[in-house]
């Protein structure tokens, strides 16, 4: 079996478009717009995920001057779902649709064909259904997991604390603040 | 301009909803409507920028970007009434991004970096100006993309540029760590003199 094209490196890109129930859009925005001022975001609870995002679709956007021989209007809005996040899709979606409990029927329940109460396996064949396969996935850091880059940006940090509080050290004194600051891998 | 042009420090999201914003990273959230020829085309597109890597040498060089991906949609995922089975009339295009920097240079930058990269993603789309000059195709990526309601980072406070030079720095540091122990602290001090050289520009 080939490479998945939702994936680049260790990274996956994932994308689940579900219809909204008609007389629900508002609710559901107000909903997730206020995500931010409710706490740190749902995601933050999946360890894996990078960057994601929820955005809803009213409808697709028509121009008679642009040629388009037909108009086409979604006939629901649509709840888009994407993530980009470390690992493969079916444990991270195992992990996810744990960690969204209480979101789950805030969000997807406000989706047409979403299982009541969904959650855990329920929640994740939904998603699942709904997927759309990326066609090019770019990660410009996509071999690094999230522990690898949080790593890196903190020791980024204390190498330019080092070398501030480091100068003018002599050579022996110098190498064990290093040994001290960073360790020693013989 | 430089497709390094992005400084590696934390700079101010601009020119968008702040609701696409979250610390340092920005969203972006496109649709574009393609013509029957896309349909056929954009698939082999695909199929030879994921294949031959030289094609996204220049996007890799657009450092702000952390993330980005594009797809064709040409039907929903059926649920029930009343979504409607079947096909699209038309094939859409997904497009999202996840960068850092002001969303008119973002635009900007790939106008004038990738304008044939640019002309052969969206080019089967309806609508679709060029990308140079960058005014009209701002413009049209204004008036397809939509506001995300909720966007997250898991480092807000990085930019790509910095993950990036941060990694880079973070494999000369494990190289550096390995060999300290063992070493005279004269041979230490030039080791660790030119390690600071060689990083420079990661920090």
């Amino acid at each position: 079996m080939g490479k998945s094209t939702n994936v680049s490196g260790q990274a996956y890109a994932f994308m689940a478009m579900t219809p909204v129930k008609p007389g629900e859009e508002e609710a559901l925005a107000t909903y997730l717009r206020g995500l931010r001022d409710a706490g740190p975001s749902p995601f933050a609870r999946v360890a894996r995920t990078h960057l994601a995002r929820f955005v809803i679709v009213p409808d697709f956007h028509n121009d008679r001057t642009w040629g388009q021989r037909k108009e086409e209007h979604l006939e629901v809005p649509y709840l888009i779902f994407t993530s980009n996040f470390d690992g493969d899709l079916d444990s991270y979606l195992d992990e996810l649709c744990k960690a969204l409990g209480p979101e789950t029927e805030q969000i997807w329940g406000r989706c047409i064909g979403c299982p009541e109460n969904a959650s855990g396996a329920t929640l994740k064949r939904y998603l699942k259904h709904n997927q759309i396969d990326t066609g090019i996935f770019f990660a410009a850091y996509g071999t690094a997991p999230i522990g690898k880059v949080k790593q890196a940006l903190a020791h980024r940090e204390q190498v330019m604390e080092f070398a501030r509080t480091s100068q003018g050290l002599e050579a022996a004194a110098l190498q064990k603040a290093f040994l001290a600051q960073f360790g020693g891998n013989d | 301009m430089s497709a390094n042009a992005t400084p590696a420090g934390p700079i101010t999201a601009t020119g968008t909803a702040s609701r696409n914003a979250c610390g340092q990273a920005i969203a972006i959230t496109v649709f574009s409507t393609i013509k029957w020829w896309g349909r056929l085309f954009l698939p082999v597109l695909f199929f030879l920028t994921r294949n031959f890597p030289k094609l996204t040498v220049t996007l890799r060089q657009l450092s702000f970007i952390h993330f980005a991906r594009w797809a064709v949609v040409t039907k929903m995922p059926y649920n029930g009434p009343p979504q409607r089975k079947g096909r699209l009339r038309y094939p859409h295009m997904y497009f999202e991004s996840n960068f850092n920097g002001g969303w008119e240079e973002y635009i900007d930058a790939f106008s004038h970096i990738l304008a044939n990269g640019m002309s052969a993603f969206w080019g089967s789309s309806y609508g679709f100006p060029k990308p140079l000059p960058t005014s009209p195709f701002k413009a049209y990526i204004q008036v397809n993309e939509t506001e995300a309601d909720h966007y997250y980072s898991a480092y807000p406070d990085a930019t790509s540029t910095m993950i990036q030079r941060a990694l880079v720095l973070d494999d000369k540091l494990a190289a550096l760590q390995r060999r300290a122990k063992s070493m005279e602290p004269e041979a230490f001090a030039a080791a660790y003199r030119a390690f600071l050289t060689d990083v420079q520009h990661c920090i």
